[in-house]
This record gives C-alpha cells, structure tokens and sequence, in this order.
C-alpha cells in the first residue's frame, strides 16, 4: 500500500527489524547503537513528514482504541502529566547467530539469559501522558477527521472489513461497556488477591481512564530529557501495544518484589493502559490544533479583518461593553513570554466586577462558550466555599503508588481559566481551603504552581489566562486588570459561523506566536511617561507599569504589528483613564 | 560483570573460612561464580576452624559440622532468586578452579588485588600521620583494632583514601565492585583473624566517600553492577521484611531436629523424610520457626532532591536494597548519600524488561538544602548519636572558595548586592538583614543568663517600598524560616497551642510559627495588623527566646531561638512627616526596644528612582530578562556562605573594638537624655549596647573574621543609626527632617565628603596658623580648587566641610569666617 517495502501503518515493527538487520550487517556490533538510533526513525520521518502521511495514521483515543490493531502505527495527542523515570530493556540480543532488536516493543520474542554477552540492555523512558485537560471539542475533532481519512484513503474495502472483524472480535472478547471494561480487571484482582488491598493495591485515586480521556503510557527512545518537559503538549507516533490479554493479575506479588518492581506495571496495567512505543514525537503549538493547515503567514489586512470582526462579536456578547471587550481581546492574547525574578512578563489575568449572579448567568455561560470555542484548552471553575474546601488544586505526589496525582491546576501551557466567583457565598474555609486559595493567589500573581512532593514542594511554571468573574474585586486571585463590567444590552448570541470561527483561531494563534520589540525612541517615550506618571501619583508602582507595558505589547500585537508604536501606546493610556474612570 | 574466578576459593586457608559470608554483597545469585563456588563447596567439605557461634549479618552456617550437605551459605537473596528461573546459565562451571587467577572476563589477577587491598590495609596511613610517625599502624589496622574492641561488624573504608593510595585499585573497585569487594572482605578477615583469632564475627568493608557521584538521573545500563554513589532523598521505606537464612526442621514422629538447613538460591531444600537413620519417616519434617534464622532486609526508595531535577521534569526515584545494619537507618524525608552497586534483574511482566536497585554498601546522611540550622551551641549534644549522622559537610573546595570570597576587599558590599538583587536602593536595610542571617553569638554565661544572638529587624515603611518581597527573600534563604502574616496569625499560632487528639481524647502541644522557626528566622508580614493579644506574646520570645506554656495542665518552655524579622506600615498606612517617629511606627517601647534594628523605609519622590524603575520594566519586557546580569552570588553560593560562616566563625570582640563600643554607647545615652526628649525618641538602653555587640559580630562573620575590629562597631553605629535616620531626626521634637531625606546622601557621596573634609582639614593645617588670623570661606575655596581633585566643589559643600571639623574642634566658624584653633 505505501512505501517499497514495508507498510509502515499496519506493520512499523517490520520496518525496524529490517533497518537493524540492515544497519547490523554494516556494523555487525549492536553496541555501537546503544542510545541511539540506526535510521529507523529517518525512515519514519521521511514517511510521515517528507510524504506527508502523518494524516494517515489513525489518532488513538477512547474511541478507536477498540479497533485500532496492537503492533500498528498510532499517533497520540497529549500532555504529559507524569514521568515514571527510565526503564531498561533488552534492546538487542543474539538469537542464534543473528541480532535481534526488541525497541520499540514490549515482550521479547525470544528471552535471553541474563547478563550473557549476547545482549544489549537499552534504556527508554516512560511518560504518562492524559489528553490535554480542556480540549475544546472543536479542537478534538480533527481526530475524527483524521480517522476517517485515514480509513477512506488508506483503506480498501477488503481492509476496511477485516478492521470491522477485529473490532467485532474485540468485542466478543470483551463484551463489557465502557464503565465496566475499566473496572473489572481491578474488581477481579481485588477478589483474586485480597492481601492485595495494602499499599499497592489498584483503587487508589487513579486519573479515570474512562473512554473520553484515554491515557496512554508513552515509552520514549533515544531523546535527550530537556526535550520533553511536564505538562508539555505532544503528538507521539509509534507503535501501539495494548494487551488486553496479557495476563496482568498475577498473583504471585509479595512485599519484597512489590516494593522493588517498579509501580508502573501494577498500578497501570497494560489492558487498561495502552503503550505506545514512540518513533517520533513533536511538540504541539496552536497551529496543530486547528482544523485545516491555515496560512502561517501573517498577512496584514486578514489580521486586520479577524482583529474587527472579532471585536465586534465580543463587544456584542458583552453587551455592548466596548471597553471590556477591548480588554478581553488583550486578555485572550497573553501569555508568559518571560521570567525574571518572580515577575511573569506578559500575564494579562483579567477580573470583571461588577457581575452578580444574575449577570453572570446571562453573560457566564455565552463568554465560557465563546472562550471554549475560540482556545484549545480551557475549563470553568465556579467557586464555591465547598468547592474550595474539597478540591484538589495542586498535584500530590502518591508514594504509595509512586504516582503524580493530578490536580485541576496542572495545566498545559497556555490554558485558558475562568473562575466564577459569583456564586461564592460566606463560610468557612477548612486548611485544604486555605491552601487551595494560596495556591490560586500564587498562580494569579506569579503564574507558578506548588506542586507536592510530600517532603517538599516544588514549583512549576505555569502559563495558564485568567479571567475572574466576580461582584467585587477579588481577593483569591488577585488580577492585573480589574475591569467594572457594564453592559447596556443583554448581549447577542448570534450563530458564528464555523469559518469564521476557524478565522479567529487562526488569529489569536498567530498573533500570541508573534515576536515583538520596541524602539529605542519608543522606549525613551515610555520611560518618560512612567516616569511623569509616577512623578504625579506616588502609588504606582512596578505593577501599573509593567500592566501597562504588557498591554501596549499586546495592542500592537493584536494589529498583527511586532514593534510598539505611539499611536497603540496613547491607546494603552487611553484605556486605562476609561478603566480608571469606571473603577471611581 | 558476573565473576567466575572465585576469588577466594584458593585462600581459602583456615582463616578465611568463607569469604563470601562477610561480603554484603556476595549474596547475589545472578552472578554464576557464586552459584560455581557453592556447588563446589558441597561436593568438597572444607575445613573450618571458625568459632561455632558465627554472627555474621549474612554468613550463616559456620556452626554447622562439615558433614552438613548444605555447605553453602546464603545470605540475602535478591529478587532475581526469588522463585524466578535461573537468569544465568552455569556456564562458569566449566571453568577450572585451579589457579583461578582473574577475574571473569578481565584481565584482573585476584592475587593482585589481594596484595593491593592488603598493602592499602596495612600501611596506608593519613596525610599528617605521614611523616615522623612512620612506625605507627597505618589508619585502617587503628581502624581494625577499634572495630574489635567495640565488636564492630564492618570497617568503614574511605573510597578517596583507596583512590590515594591506590589509582588502580579504585578503578578495579567501582568496576568491579561484587569481586572486589569479597576479596576486600577476604583480606579484612585474614587480618582480623591474625589479631584476634578468636573474634567471632565477621567484620565487613564499608565503602565509602567515591570520588564522584552520579545523579540519579545519568544512571544508565553502562553503570550496571559497577559502583556508585547517589544522593536523594528517603521517600519511602518499606517494612522490614525478615528473610530465613537458614531452617531447622523437627520430625514430628520422631522429634528429631535436623541440622540447619541453608538458604539456597533463595530456597529452603525441605528434607522430604527424616534423617535419622533410625526414624526416616517419608514427609514428616516441620519447620521449627523458633529455631530458623532470620535477617533483616528493607526497600527503601530514594528520590532525587529537588535541586536536581530540571526545568519540567519530575524526579526520579530508584529502589535501595538495605541489608541488615542499614535497615532503618534512614527515614522517609532524610536526605543521604548512599555508596551502593546499580544492579538490574528481570521483572515478571516481560522479559525483556529490567527493574534496577542500588545494593546499599553505606549509606551517609546529608542536608543541603537550607542553610544548616546547627548553631554552634548545639554541636555537642547532637555529635555522636548515631554512626550515619553525620553533619552538613562542605567539602574542601567549596570552603577553599567560600574563603577565597571572604578575602575580597569588598564582600561586604558584594552581599549586600546579592541579597535581592531585584530590589534597587534600600543598601542599608540589605545590610541590616545581611546581619540578621548571620547574627551574632549567642552566650550562655555560667551563672544560666544567656544573650542571644539572634538579631531582631523591623521594617517600618510606606506602602509599595517592597518591603513584603525583602521578607519573602529573607524567608527563602533562612534555615527553617516561617513566613507569616500579622492578620493571620493568632497568638497561639505564633506561639504553641494545646490541642485534644480526636482519636485518643489526650491533648497535645502543636507548636507555633516561633517555635517552629526555631534557630532560623521568622518573618511577619503585617506586623502592625497584629492584634495586641498576639504582639505581647513576643515578648518573651524575643529576648528570653522560649515560650512559655501553662494551659490544659501542660506547663512548658519551648525552645524558640528564632530572630523575628517582621514589617509593619506606619500608622494611617504613609509616614505622617509631622509626627515623631515613635508616634508613627505606634508600637509599644517594650516591643521596639527589642529589635535590634528598626528601618525607617521612607517612598521619596525621587526622579532617578522612578526613571530608574521605569527603565528596569522596559527592559523586562521588551528585552531578554536573562541578558542583564548583575555582579552577584547565586543564592546557593550565598547559602553556602551564610552557613559555614555561622557554623565555623565565632569572632570574638577586640579590645579596640570594646572600646569603640562603650564610647560610642556614652554617647547614645547622651544624646537620648536631650531634655525633653525623652518620650519622643527611641532612647539607648542596655539592649542597644547587646544589638551593637550582636551586629559587629555579624559583621565580623561576614568578612570570616573571628575578631571583631573597631571598623565593624563603627558600621554598627552607623547601621543602628541609619535604621533610624536618626541622622535626620530633630531630637528636640522627634521628627524627621524630610528635606535630609529626601535629598539623601548617598554612601559614595559620603565618601565625597569625606574626602573634602580631609582636603580642607589638610589645607587649613597648612594655610592657618593655630589662633592666627581667621580665613574666609571663598578663599579657602579658591585654594581647593587649585588641587585638581576638587576642581568641581561648591561654596555650600565646603561650608559643610567645614562645620565637620568645626564639630571636632578643629577650627571655629564664624559666619563665612574660619579661624584655626
């Protein structure tokens, strides 16, 4: 079907037998790929990128797990939510006379003895990896996309049928719906192993795998570690292995082994878990995730265009609040673009007061639809005492299972959050409250997550957009912009068309990926102003100027420019003297 | 490597009976040389002369008659034994025993090694003990005796002292740490048993100290079965799991006990009929637990520590195997330093995958992740507890480099630079709190008065003079600091509260910010938000440095050697010009009195400040952050100084300095009994003489000086007073002259003045006549300005001059007229 000799969809493992029987010959010593590749991966990436097929390979997900065939090329969409450190394996060994590989696989064909000569140990590193947490469903549905062009493309009606048989097979196996297929396997180890019930056993707090958020246990070859980082978004593609008949429930686990084996394979056991055996990864920006491969060239009156229209549609959702609007454009374009001493350079957190519950209810849902529809990932929170006291923000490592918990606030980077506080009434805050409410402040302020290791705490960065809904200003997550919302009408829920749609994302993705500087001259111009501003009112400080900045950066750049200009930064003084004005 | 060699077999002279009884790690069966030798050994009876009653943590059966079929001693056996088929096949069999000179698969002679580690043994011998001492026993035979006088079990080696005396042997040794190690332990025990033929347990080596460490992240499969050394810290421990070395069964229709029977590959051999030629019932032994021997093994898993672990990564964690001794010696939390050997064995899910541990040899403990909290004072009591517990050690480069940067002229200024460098101007107050990390030395007189050391800051200011980020800054670097806010805080929070324990009804005492930050620094926010209630339970904090408990029928005094760093605005939030500073900062004197020092942090509308900022911001955001690098220590260097100079230096005062200090006192005194005053200043008391004290020595510390000289009670002074702006204060009426301030002078003008001061004193000297003619001041300007140096200086600048030496004395100013007297 493709390629000259091997079908790299239905058969990759073929084609990395091949390349190392190949590179064997030449080498003849399997120690010289110790940590490296021998051109399989060149093979692959030439087939997905240089002739384009990465459309062809399906995208695993709770839906066409069921079908998709173990040993077969996937790729996967997600963020790595936890690394389960390395794991070493036997990457080579002498069957007979003749080499053997066993990358990119989980069972040895032909075990060997330990620590003979014959053998290579490699190493491979294991990351979990969840789908992204938010994913729009707009965002989503290229997978759909993708696997149907995929299964008309690439197959023919003969394959086409025998997938259908696979999946009606796999169905025979496993004639249990989505809830059950989860739990039994752990509902029968409990019975089977009741001792199994100390500290390993299986139904401690896991991330639920149900259908919808298939994670997937990602085994990484050959690439440096700075590469792949926690939280980061990624496209793996590689070999599928998913055994649901592998049998995992062996019971024969006491406390010495236990404690010794690694966690990964009871507390993920690989007929829920599947594995997939990376070839190539690469890092997802906005761009993936958008519907069809948009022009990347920014081109100026299309920025212009996208610019208007979709200020007039937040103008009309807000109710004809201008001024807000203006705001929420800036909001949606912000991002962590720098660090330097504690201070995230580029957040742009925006809190609207002024909503009480019943404006929210008008107005909360239609910007929560709006946002989701124009961001890849974004969530809504409604705060509430209860929710505040219950909730785990912050990810916890589990010793006992050697595991990152999640937490709601472990978050790809450049998520988009809004907290609802309209609906939070007076009560008291338990210590789980009173830490969650740090961590949010923490988050708002400095754009960094604690994470807890137990022993210790360990910040992680964060790039996450805050919007704030609230009555008054808000305490728990302390904004850069505290903005009176004051809309005239009710505001408009016009259909937005899907293009159109389409259009805006393109717009934000571009313009948040924009470098951007200023002049010299323009800078002097600022500095004066800051300067004649503080000389003026004594109570800016260093958080008024660097808002200020942040959003003359982000006006500019919201016209597609990369250089700020007078003319945006009078609209940057002009916006605040209108925000200064509502607040008095 | 596995090792075929069986090292020991051809010693295997009546003094080393088993050789690989005494190694901890010997009780491998993944290696086929020791499954060859214990073959061997049962089909070969060996003559053992060792005491009956061995003790050994891993060696077993020495009691047991040579006619035991079981000669083979197994110690602990690893998880690849565990009822898993053979990992490896026996192939070693095959080889000859005879002459078994090297080690499998190298070119290692076991002779040769043995002569290395005897001779290392033998005669190596310390650095300084080199020399006039010749003819005295080399460390490790002092070493030896010591672990038979104590009845020791091991004999720590230093892997650096290996590595000095011998390069290759070292090299030998982390390569080939299973073979190595049991020759070590042959050799060790040839030794013992020359001295002390009757020393009944077995002693082992203990490596140690490797020349480098490896991170548990670079661990890789080229570093299998070699040695290594990590550091991380105890996440988990498992329990202790009892291991049967060996079992003794009972016949239950006879009675009979059989002889011990000895773990093998991680089996018991169940006797199926009874031995007893007379009984030899089918099926009828019973294991005996009572009887059995068990050892004690753990799992530990260590994690890495937080500093090294990479930008977006999680830590990594690796499982330690503990034998015997080393169960418990650690516990979750406990950061340690282990020697151990990095092995893999298979896992049951699929062959082909390896799970790795690290075999632990030793294991060290450590603490560098804050400043070490030790105080001198508590050196003593904490010593010699525990073997493992050892102090927080800098190693030799790292003090060589701390005390490089001590010599540098300007270290006082360069900390203060460093301490946070974000924060632009407030030098004075980075210097105060410079003092503050390192304090002064606390004193315990015989009598049961004790001074502290620890030294008290406030910050008093207006409203966006980042005083909240100093303190964050501050608790960030500070052992054990607590941070917390005034509003929030009650005063049993700060202090210690009685609480019930809801499951057992008993109550119990939960200790409070001050007592949790004891021996580090507590930092208060919102000092002034404080309710009074929790303000006075300072008190006695502060200068006693205990809290005092009597409720609930718990009475108690708790340690709470803390120095408070808090920071309060003024009252009606901005400094009120017209009211005296004490008016102002509107605390209670009992309460000011007991900080040491006291900063005014005044917002002055100041034009360079503000362009200044606005530059600062500009440049974050539209350069990279990264490019604008200051001349300043990394945090950690800075931790690193601030602990080994209060762990190590203890200045002592000078006489000079003693003196400085009673006059410069007199003269506080004076000036606060100006009459009319004495409300409305902050007057010197006996605690003022204590703080100067407490700062020199801080200061002295900063340069690792152990002597406190007159220039560090100088900046005292001038710290306590700048604190205050004292030097702005109005004492009649205890206000602030804010033109001084706004118009500030800065330490290089100062410098400035200083100079021209000298100038104009050097020019008087020569121009005038003592009680001659008088001068006036635009001539004597005009003289300056020949001097190149001062071709800039104005009339009003000189003026000022001027009245300085006037104020010494030195001459007499009358209006524009000087006059020498």
């Amino acid at each position: 079907m493709v390629g000259p000799m091997y079908d790299f969809l239905a058969n990759p493992l073929g084609a990395v037998r091949s390349t190392f029987d190949k590179a064997i010959g030449s080498e003849s010593d399997p120690s010289s790929f110790d940590g490296k590749d021998w051109g399989a991966v060149d093979l692959f990436r030439h087939f997905l990128f240089d002739q384009a097929r990465l459309s062809q390979v399906p995208i695993l997900n709770g839906a066409t797990i069921n079908w998709i065939k173990p040993n077969t090329l996937v790729r996967f969409r997600g963020m790595i939510q936890d690394m389960l450190g390395n794991e070493l394996y036997v990457g080579a060994y002498k069957d007979g006379s003749a080499w053997r590989t066993n990358k990119f696989m989980d069972i040895s064909q032909c075990p060997v003895e330990f620590n003979s000569p014959d053998m290579r140990l490699w190493e491979r590193r294991l990351l979990y990896c969840v789908p992204v947490p938010g994913l729009s469903s707009w965002a989503e549905s290229i997978s759909e996309v993708a696997v149907n062009m995929c299964m008309d493309s690439t197959s023919e009606q003969r394959d086409k049928r025998r997938r259908m048989d696979i999946e009606v097979v796999d169905h025979n196996d496993f004639p249990v719906s989505g809830d059950e297929f989860e739990y039994s396997p752990s509902a029968k180890r409990m019975k089977e192993d009741p001792k199994n019930e100390g500290p390993c056993s299986s139904h401690v707090i896991l991330p639920d795998v149900d259908r919808d958020s298939l994670p997937c246990l990602v085994k990484i070859y050959d690439s440096p570690e700075s590469e792949l980082k926690l939280n980061d978004v990624f496209e793996f593609v590689g070999v599928l292995t998913f055994d649901s008949e592998l049998p995992s429930e062996k019971v024969d686990q006491d406390e010495f082994s236990n404690g010794l084996c690694d966690d990964v394979s009871v507390n993920l056991p690989p007929n829920k878990v599947p594995r997939l055996h990376c070839v190539i990864h690469r890092k997802l920006t906005g761009y993936d995730f958008l519907q069809n491969s948009p022009p990347t060239e920014p081109k100026p009156h299309l920025v212009k265009e996208a610019r208007e229209a979709l200020l007039r549609h937040l103008t009309s959702i807000l109710g004809n609040d201008g001024v807000a609007a203006h705001f929420m454009l800036l909001h949606l374009l912000s991002r962590v673009h720098a660090r330097a001493d504690n201070v995230a350079v580029g957040k742009l957190s925006l809190n609207l007061t002024c909503i009480s519950k019943e404006i929210a209810s008008v107005f909360g849902t239609k910007l929560n639809i709006v946002i989701k529809n124009l961001l890849p990932f974004t969530k809504c929170i409604p705060l509430t005492v209860e929710y505040l006291n219950t909730v785990f923000l912050a990810p916890k490592k589990d010793y006992q299972i050697n595991r990152l918990i999640p937490g709601v606030l472990q978050l790809a980077e450049g998520s988009h959050l809004i907290f609802d506080e309209t609906c939070l009434e007076t009560g008291t805050l338990d210590s789980v409250g009173i830490e969650n409410t740090r961590l949010l402040k923490a988050l708002a302020e400095l754009q960094k997550v604690e994470y807890d290791f137990q022993y210790y705490k360990m910040e992680m960065m964060a790039d996450v957009q805050i919007l704030v809904l609230s009555e008054g200003k808000s305490n728990i997550l302390p904004a850069d912009i505290i903005m009176p919302f004051q809309p005239s009408s009710s505001g408009s829920s016009d259909a937005v068309p899907a293009e159109v749609l389409e259009a805006w994302r393109w717009y934000l993705a571009t313009v948040r990926s924009m470098p951007h500087t200023i002049e010299s001259d323009m800078q002097k111009v600022v500095e004066n102003d800051l300067v004649t501003a503080r000389q003026a009112d004594r109570s800016l400080g260093s958080q008024d100027f660097s808002r200020w900045l942040t959003m003359g950066r982000l006006i500019s750049a919201s016209f597609g420019e990369t250089s700020l200009s007078l003319e945006h930064w009078q609209m940057v003084k002009e916006l605040e003297r209108l925000r200064i004005d509502r607040l008095k | 490597m596995a090792s075929d060699s069986s090292p020991g077999r051809n010693n295997n002279g009546p003094s080393s009976p088993d050789e690989f009884a005494s190694s901890p790690i010997g009780n491998t069966y993944s290696s086929p040389a020791t499954r060859t030798r214990r073959r061997r050994r049962s089909t070969t009876p060996l003559p053992y002369n060792t005491p009956p009653t061995n003790q050994s943590r891993f060696a077993t059966s020495e009691s047991t008659p040579t006619t035991t079929p079981h000669r083979t001693r197994h110690h602990v056996s690893t998880p690849s034994s565990d009822g898993g088929p053979p990992l490896s096949s026996d192939a070693g069999d095959d080889i000859d025993e005879a002459t078994p000179t090297f080690v499998w698969g190298t070119n290692i002679s076991v002779q040769d090694v043995k002569a290395a580690i005897q001779m290392f043994l033998k005669h190596f011998r310390d650095g300084q003990s080199q020399g006039s001492e010749i003819y005295e026993e080399g460390k490790y035979m002092k070493g030896i005796h010591k672990v038979l006088e104590m009845e020791g079990e091991w004999l720590d080696v230093d892997a650096r002292d290996v590595f000095d005396y011998d390069v290759e042997l070292y090299g030998k040794m982390v390569r080939y740490p299973l073979e190595v190690l049991a020759i070590f332990d042959i050799v060790l025990m040839d030794i013992v048993s020359l001295i002390q033929p009757l020393f009944e347990k077995h002693v082992q080596v203990r490596i140690f100290n490797l020349k480098s460490s490896t991170t548990m992240r670079s661990l890789n499969p080229s570093d299998i079965e070699k040695m290594v050394s990590l550091k991380g810290m105890i996440i988990r421990c498992s329990s202790i799991i009892p291991e049967i070395r060996e079992a003794v069964f009972k016949c239950t229709v006879c009675g009979y006990f059989s002889d011990p029977v000895v773990v093998d590959r991680g089996r018991i051999g169940e006797p199926t009929s009874c031995l007893k030629q007379e009984c030899l019932a089918k099926n009828s032994m019973s294991l005996v637990h009572n009887r059995c021997r068990f050892a004690d093994k753990q799992i530990v898993r260590l994690q890495e520590t937080p500093d090294e672990i990479p930008d977006g990564g999680t830590p990594h964690t690796v499982s330690l195997l503990m034998h015997d001794k080393l169960v418990d010696a650690g516990k979750p939390g406990d950061r340690i330093e282990v020697t151990g050997i990095f092995r893999a064995m298979s896992v049951r899910v699929g062959p082909t995958q390896r799970t790795t541990y690290v075999d632990c040899l030793h294991i060290k403990k450590t603490d560098k992740s804050r400043m070490s909290a030790e105080d001198p004072m508590e050196l003593d009591n904490c010593n010699g507890s525990r073997r493992i517990e050892e102090d927080f050690q800098f190693d030799e480069a790292k003090i060589q480099q701390l005390k490089e940067l001590s010599k540098q002229p300007d270290i006082y200024d360069r900390l203060t630079r460093s301490l946070a460098p974000n924060i632009w101007e407030l030098d004075d107050v980075k210097r105060g709190l410079l003092c503050q990390l390192f304090g002064g030395n606390a004193l315990k007189l015989v009598s049961g008065a004790s001074f502290r050391g620890d030294i008290n800051i406030l910050l008093v200011g207006d409203p966006g003079t980042s005083k909240s980020q100093l303190l964050q800054y501050i608790h960030k670097l500070s052992p054990r600091g607590i941070y917390t806010s005034g509003r929030g805080s009650s005063a049993v929070g700060l202090t210690a509260y009685v609480s019930k324990d809801p499951e057992t009804g008993e109550t119990v005492l939960e200790s409070g910010a001050l007592v949790l930050s004891d021996r580090g620094i507590c930092c208060i926010d919102e000092f002034d938000k404080m309710s009074e209630n929790a303000r006075s339970m300072l008190h006695e904090v502060m200068e006693q440095q205990t809290v005092s408990i009597a409720k609930a029928g718990i009475i108690a005094s708790l340690n709470a050697r803390t120095s408070v760093l808090a920071c309060a605005n003024p009252i009606g939030s901005r400094y009120n010009p017209r009211l005296s500073v004490i008016d102002n900062i509107h605390l209670p004197p009992t309460l000011l009195s007991r900080f040491d020092l006291i900063y005014l942090i005044l917002d002055k509308a100041d034009e360079q400040t503000d362009r200044h900022l606005a530059k600062h911001i500009v440049s974050l955001h539209f350069e990279n952050p990264e490019s604008t690098v200051h001349d300043v220590l990394d945090i950690a260097t800075l931790t690193a100084y601030v602990s080994y100079a209060r762990k190590h230096i203890h200045p002592q005062l000078s006489d000079e300095a003693a003196e400085e200090l009673t006059r410069g006192y007199v003269e506080m005194r004076r000036r606060g009994n100006f009459p009319g005053s004495s409300k409305k200043v902050i007057t010197a008391t006996p605690r003022q003489m204590e703080s100067l004290i407490r700062l020199s020595e801080a200061l002295a510390r900063i340069r690792f000086s152990e002597l406190v000289e007159k220039h560090d009670v100088t900046e005292a002074f001038r710290l306590l007073e700048v604190a205050m702006q004292q030097s702005a204060t109005d004492h009649s009426t205890g206000t602030i002259d804010m033109d001084l301030i706004t118009t500030g002078v800065s330490a290089s003008e100062r410098m400035r003045r200083e100079n021209l001061a000298s100038a104009a004193r050097n020019l008087i000297t020569e121009k005038m006549q003592l009680e001659g003619p008088s001068m006036r001041l635009p001539e004597l300007l005009d003289e300056l300005k020949k001097q190149s140096s001062f071709a800039e200086v104005h009339l009003h600048d000189l003026k000022n001059a001027v009245a300085e030496l006037a104020s010494e004395g030195f001459v007499v100013l009358h209006g524009d007229s000087v006059r020498r007297v």
